[in-house]
């Protein structure tokens, strides 16, 4: 690896390692001026790093702009999965992500959807990293390989 | 991914929607999906899946098959 791409390498690191800790914070996604200001480096430094972060599919930004839309598991804008823990409250993307969420935090959790064809609310609940037994199951609409074609609708 | 009560309202929402049924599994399934995926998340050292590494992950909670199958 060239002297340029460890640098690189380390800066994004640092980035998503920001990005994930104000948003776990906050429970919003931090801006490219945020994450600047807390890593105290250019914001074209920090611009170029969430342009690589979206490019490896690690963050998901809104179409058009550097806003975070996604940092799987955690999603920016209100989902069907409202995921509550003992610390604090995040928006999962979908069930993977919104499982992944107690996962990432190894705690329990809470998570509040709803039966997409009636509108029936349930929760799913984890406990110790298993499920309290529900009558659920999960669906995929789009086969994995086409998973990146629109990341919004899998 | 969406998390559904039944089969049969997959089959509904489907036909709703005007989409074609896709893959539908248990819901552990999706639990352990969730943790083989993500624990490690927060790591400095995480770094996203190769493939090989994604079809592992999918194998290793029993989602095989064409419609898994990244490449």
């Amino acid at each position: 690896m060239s002297k340029i791409a460890a640098v690189s390498e380390a800066l994004d690191r640092d980035v998503r390692l920001c990005v994930y800790d104000r948003f776990l914070e906050t429970g919003e996604p931090p801006t490219v001026q945020d994450v600047a200001g807390a890593l105290g480096i250019g914001e074209k430094d920090a611009e170029a790093s969430f342009r690589r972060l979206e490019a490896d599919h690690v963050l998901v930004l809104a179409p058009g702009t550097l806003n975070i839309w996604m940092a799987a598991p955690l999603s920016a804008s209100p989902t069907a999965f409202r995921v509550s823990t003992p610390g604090g409250a995040w928006w999962g993307n979908c069930v993977w992500d919104a499982f992944g969420i107690p996962a990432m935090l190894g705690s329990d959790a809470v998570i509040a959807t709803a039966d997409p064809a009636t509108g029936e609310p349930f929760d799913l609940r984890v406990h110790e990293g298993k499920l309290d037994p529900v009558e659920a199951v999960a669906h995929f609409a789009v086969p994995a390989r086409c998973w990146w074609d629109n990341i919004g609708y899998t | 991914m969406l998390a559904f009560r039944s089969e049969a309202t997959v089959e509904r929402w489907c036909e709703l929607r005007g989409v074609a049924r896709g893959a539908t599994f248990a819901i552990e399934q999706a639990l352990e999906l969730g943790r083989a995926w993500h624990a490690d998340r927060l790591s400095p050292d995480w770094r996203r899946a190769t493939p090989a590494e994604a079809q592992a992950i999918f194998a290793s909670v029993g989602l095989t098959g064409d419609f898994w199958r990244l490449g």
